[in-house]
């Protein structure tokens, strides 16, 4: 590929691409740590982008959207964690009937609060401001994709690293391993198992708020239906494929972000959007595929 | 007390002990919904009369049913796999395959009208197997979960078609990206003159009766009752679940592909690009099947009432302008309360 | 002098009184068997003093004191610590993660490590159970995971250690090491209360035994001044041991034979070139302590798991490569060892699980339409020949007990009628009277020239059913004996991989 093909503009749709899914799987990553399977991230996502337009259109700041991404999306999380930690009910039903639910709320709320259906937009509306990191901003190529993205991109990119240090260095984390691997002997050891749950949950929420958030003002300033449009989904499979190890994870996610930027640079370059918007889903399932080939190809080593 | 009383009995009370919570979950439904009716301003009460009105009253009833046949065959989509504790949530995308093809059959294949109508059915309904199918060869060649492939498989299936009425199968009359118009010929006929009740109708039934009475009285249906029950147990006593995963995804996407061809062939007459999903027949059959546990004829019946739901949301749009939105909304707080409470599938794969 | 009193403790569950005022008193220092069959209350006793139920009369006192225990972190509060049958133990973690878990030695926000692993190999030099605190726990043999399990109660402080069937799992060379423990451990000041049914560990170990029947206690004893026959009348309340009368085995043709199987496992073969033949009319029985491929061995019997080499060769038919409904058709049934997860389905009624194999063949189903009038009269015949009590055959079977659920398992499965049954752990955790009603069918079974493999943990099974005896260690085959020539102390050599030893 040449040069100009994989120029600044792509990198930096593939951070801006990889940021939301990022949070998400991480939200993601810690609910599969604590024995809890998450599907409903893509509706806590909605809920989030939701929220982040609706607070800072009546709120008036950019300030009042991000507390309204981050707030909404963990009330919305404590329906899960009711649900799935406290109940222990089926936690693929109750993320379905999650995900169902954002999408309709939003929708309902889209046309009975902005009067609009389809896309709000706001053009008063301030997105979350570029920052410049001084040293990676000069770099060539990469320059704008590493050192002006937003605060959140930034954000997100430490948090990889928190989660990943909290996972394995602190007594939260090695408790939060333990419960998801064998939660009885979690609980005879004396760990709170469900006290743990929740907040891991609700934690989840306010990432997945974030994410929205990065969606809906991250870049643009619009909340149309349905924008999250997979990506919690994408987010679900990023923590398969690296198996709820954070730095793993973000690898995969990483995947994502540059198949969505080749997705909108071979659209550029002249093919049918109706086709290169399938790249992110198909780069997906080949990933999974190849994880899942390359599992079973051990295991048959693992044999003999 | 006879055994038999006896066993009629419990079957009575554990018929009453399931409604219950049932019960309780649509009250909880309604009564959230007029909460965030009111919430934003609008009468919780208008809400409710307007709903049962535009849903059942005159001519609405007959919309009830059109409405019904889709939303019935997706719900049995979601439900035959679902019954041996598989979820397909790719069925957008399989109705989506079938119906295109059915329209490409339907417009292009040199043949008699009537063999033109009868092999689009059977290309729509096979193609969206196809694909469902292939979902399964996922999952037992790589172990992506179908849950996963499923939803991802929609993604390039929409696509795909959506660049197809774009660009080589483009009737340019028409605004929206669209086929041409099919022949009159090919269409399945109108039912009841003056309703848009057509042959689909029949078809859908005709499915749901098989698939009850195979439920219930085969032994493939109780094969796949058990191990929705404990997936174990029926490998340990010789179901092939691999071959079974596989046929049953392609029964469930045919399925929806058939709908997808019941829809382009019934009533919408041309494929539209997204206007076979607008109606999210797709989430409403899942949510119906969810409720009744995959159960064929309580999915039948869950369909029913959510297709009476729908189009009592329209009217109530159209009346006083409530977005309809709200009855997916109502929908899924019902499933939400009754996973919850544990009444329904208590435990996935 | 009582340290530990568990005074007029009631419990019950829908159905069953499973402590009926029950008595326990426990000095310091002592150890203290607490025996009874499967079902007599053992485990609900000891469960109520870890926390993990609550009784619904009674209490506990601790140094006088009188506690309630909520759940168990009030009762490891007390020191109360426990090492459960089934270990509890995090399998992707480092021992030493595992003993610090929920107590870490900290270092700010962080879990100092290095002072873990210290505290931990100090801990376990002090205690003589050797462990490497790095490792892995999911690579350690099951002896050492037990170790591991005290090791965790001892991080703790325990000043009351409850084991429950500490032995089931270890050879007799590795019991001898636990003893050894148990009693310095009590030397120490530490109390231990021993659940157990197994008469010569408690005579060899205990101080005192409080033996338990039907949720009440029979006896309290003195171990120096009791005797095996006391004992086991006050477990059964009879006086003969169990010992099934069986004639001379009459071999008659080859049903199955196994040429060099080999199965993968994690790190080394689950099984490993393993060969022998069964014949019709005798009982071959399979002895090893659990996990030593035992498990793994049937499932590629079965074809529930992957033979990586060798052949299985069934009534004539080489079936290494058939599907598991080939393999049941060419004729083998199997008992499986975990009768909830994998031999019924709990939400279903008796007659769904007792027809499940006879599904498509008349006469339950003709043309693969099911008759439902015959699968019920079906399962109404199952359940009367088996003696199954259950209030109809529309019952859930999820409410059974362990014994009556067994007994549906093994209708089903001898229904089948098949020339060779595979009986894995068929009497595990069910009472005495479903335990003799079950060997009693094992046996008219093979009268009948049927051929039996029978893979069972408990020896005494093994040497009251099987004609002839293989021992599995690490996967292989290390002895094969005639029951004549085998006794509890040679298997007991070779269960522990002596070879050498023994020969």
């Amino acid at each position: 590929m040449t040069g100009s093909f994989l120029n600044a503009a792509f990198f930096d749709q593939a951070v801006l691409g990889i940021t939301p899914v990022l949070l998400a799987a991480l939200a993601g990553t810690l609910s599969e740590r604590v024995g809890l399977f998450n599907i409903a991230l893509e509706g806590q996502m909605l809920v989030g982008a939701f929220a982040a337009v609706a607070g800072s259109h009546f709120g008036g700041s950019l300030a009042s959207g991000v507390f309204a991404a981050v707030l909404a999306s963990t009330l919305f999380s404590a329906l899960l964690a009711f649900g799935s930690a406290i109940l222990r009910g089926n936690d693929i039903v109750i993320g379905i009937s999650l995900n169902l639910l954002a999408a309709g709320l939003t929708s309902f709320l889209l046309r009975s609060l902005f009067g609009v259906s389809g896309t709000f937009s706001d053009s008063t509306m301030a997105a979350l401001p570029r920052l410049r990191i001084p040293l990676l901003a000069q770099l060539p190529v990469l320059g704008r994709a590493l050192g002006q993205q937003n605060a959140l991109v930034y954000l997100s990119w430490v948090l990889v690293i928190v989660v990943a240090i909290f996972l394995a260095r602190t007594p939260w984390g090695l408790r939060i391993r333990g419960i998801g691997e064998q939660f009885d002997a979690a609980v005879t050891l004396g760990a709170k198992a469900t006290r743990y749950r929740i907040l891991v949950t609700l934690a989840g929420g306010a990432l997945c708020g974030l994410a929205g958030l990065q969606l809906s003002l991250g870049s643009l300033t619009l909340f149309s239906e349905n924008m999250t449009a997979g990506r919690g989904w994408i987010a679900v499979a990023a923590v398969m494929l690296g198996r709820a190890r954070p730095l793993a994870v973000a690898a995969a996610c990483i995947l994502f972000g540059m198949s969505d930027a080749l997705g909108l640079r071979l659209q550029g370059e002249g093919l049918p959007n109706q086709i290169t918007d399938s790249a992110p889903y198909v780069v997906t399932l080949l990933a999974l595929v190849i994880a899942g080939l390359r599992e079973r190809i051990d295991a048959a080593r693992v044999v003999i | 007390m006879s055994l038999t009383t006896e066993v009629a009995l419990t079957h009575i009370s554990r018929r009453a002990s399931s409604l219950l919570p049932l019960l309780s979950a649509v009250i909880v439904g309604f009564t959230v919904c007029g909460l965030i009716a009111k919430a934003v301003g609008l009468s919780p009460l208008l809400m409710l009369t307007e709903l049962i009105k535009g849903a059942v009253q005159g001519p609405q009833l007959f919309e009830t049913i059109a409405r019904a046949v889709p939303l019935t065959g997706m719900a049995l989509a979601a439900a035959i796999p679902l019954r041996a504790g598989i979820v397909n949530l790719g069925a957008d995308g399989q109705m989506v395959l079938g119906g295109c093809a059915a329209a490409i059959i339907a417009l292009y294949l040199p043949a008699p009208d009537i063999v033109r109508l009868l092999v689009a059915l059977l290309i729509g309904a096979g193609i969206g197997g196809a694909y469902a199918a292939l979902a399964a060869a996922g999952e037992i060649l790589a172990n992506v979960p179908l849950l996963l492939s499923t939803w991802l498989l929609s993604y390039p299936a929409r696509g795909l078609c959506g660049w197809l009425v774009r660009s080589p199968l483009r009737d340019p009359i028409t605004a929206w990206p669209s086929t041409h118009r099919i022949s009159a010929g090919v269409r399945l006929a109108n039912l009841i003159p003056g309703t848009p009740i057509n042959q689909g109708f029949l078809l859908v039934a005709l499915a749901a009766v098989l698939i009850v009475f195979l439920d219930r009285r085969s032994s493939v249906g109780y094969e796949l009752r058990l191990r929705g029950l404990n997936e174990r147990f029926a490998r340990y006593g010789g179901v092939a679940l691999s071959r079974q995963t596989t046929w049953l995804m392609f029964v469930s996407g045919a399925m929806a592909g058939l709908v997808g061809a019941i829809m382009i062939l019934g009533s919408q007459f041309r494929f539209t690009d997204g206007a076979l999903t607008a109606p999210q027949y797709t989430w409403s059959g899942v949510l119906a099947a969810l409720l009744a546990g995959g159960e064929p004829l309580g999915t039948v019946v869950a369909a029913v009432l959510f297709a009476a739901l729908q189009t009592g949301g329209f009217a109530m749009e159209r009346s006083v302008e409530i977005p309809r939105v709200l009855t997916m909304v109502l929908e899924s707080i019902i499933i939400l309360f009754l996973s919850m409470r544990g009444a329904i599938w208590r435990r996935g794969r | 002098m009582a340290f530990l009193e568990m005074i007029d403790i009631v419990k019950r569950y829908p159905g069953v009184l499973a402590n009926d005022h029950v008595d326990l008193e426990v000095s310091k220092g002592e150890i203290h068997a607490v025996m009874g069959e499967n079902g007599a209350g053992k485990s609900t006793l000891m469960a109520i003093l870890y926390g993990l139920q609550s009784p619904d009369e009674g209490y506990i006192r601790i140094d006088w004191k009188t506690v309630f225990f909520r759940s168990p972190i009030d009762a490891i509060e007390h020191g109360i610590g426990m090492v459960h049958q089934s270990f509890k133990l995090f399998e992707s973690l480092s021992v030493w993660e595992n003993v610090v878990y929920g107590r870490e030695p900290r270092r700010g926000p962080f879990i100092d490590a290095a002072a873990s692993r210290r505290q931990v190999a100090a801990l376990a030099e002090r205690h003589g159970l050797p462990i490497d605190p790095m490792a892995r726990v999911g690579s350690l043999p099951v002896g050492v995971r037990q170790r591991l399990e005290i090791l965790k109660a001892l991080y703790r402080q325990v000043r009351v250690l409850i084991l429950d069937e500490p032995t089931a799992v270890l050879t007799p060379g590795e019991v001898a090491g636990l003893f050894r423990v148990l009693r310095t451990l009590a030397a120490g000041g530490c109390t231990i209360l021993l659940v157990t049914h197994k008469l010569n560990e408690v005579m060899a170990v205990s101080d005192r035994i409080t033996v338990l029947r039907d949720g009440r206690v029979t006896e309290r004893l003195l171990t120096a001044q009791t005797n095996a026959a006391q004992i086991v009348r006050a477990m059964t309340g009879r006086n003969v041991l169990l010992d099934v009368a069986s004639a001379n085995p009459h071999p008659g043709a080859v049903r199955l034979e196994l040429k060099r199987l080999v199965v993968g496992g994690l790190g080394r073969r689950a099984v490993n070139d393993v060969s022998f033949t069964l014949r019709g009319g005798e009982v071959l029985g399979i002895a090893g302590v659990a996990g030593n491929g035992q498990s793994e061995l049937v499932e590629a019997i079965m074809g529930m798991r992957p033979c990586a080499g060798g052949n299985i060769v069934l009534n004539g038919h080489d079936i290494t490569l058939r599907s598991i409904a080939q393999r049941r058709a060419a004729g083998v049934s199997y008992i499986a060892e975990d009768r909830i997860r994998t031999a019924s389905a709990a939400a279903a009624s008796a007659t769904d699980n007792l027809a499940f194999g006879f599904h498509r063949r008349p006469p339950i189903a003709v043309r693969g339409l099911l008759r439902i009038s015959e699968m019920r009269a079906w399962a109404r015949t199952l359940i009367r020949k088996f003696e199954i009590k259950i209030a109809s055959e529309m019952t859930p079977v999820g409410t059974l007990s362990g014994g009556n659920l067994q007994k549906i398992v093994i209708a089903r499965e001898l229904a089948h009628d098949a020339p060779v049954l595979i009986a894995e752990q068929p009497t595990r955790g069910v009472d005495v009277g479903a335990i003799e009603f079950i060997h009693s069918e094992l046996m008219r079974e093979r009268d009948r020239g049927h051929a039996i493999l029978l893979v069972s943990a408990e020896l005494s099974e093994i040497l009251a059913l099987a004609d002839r005896i293989l021992v599995m260690y690490e996967g292989r085959v290390i002895a094969a004996l005639d029951r004549a020539e085998a006794n509890e102390s040679i298997l007991g050599l070779y269960m522990a991989g002596g070879e050498q030893q023994a020969s």
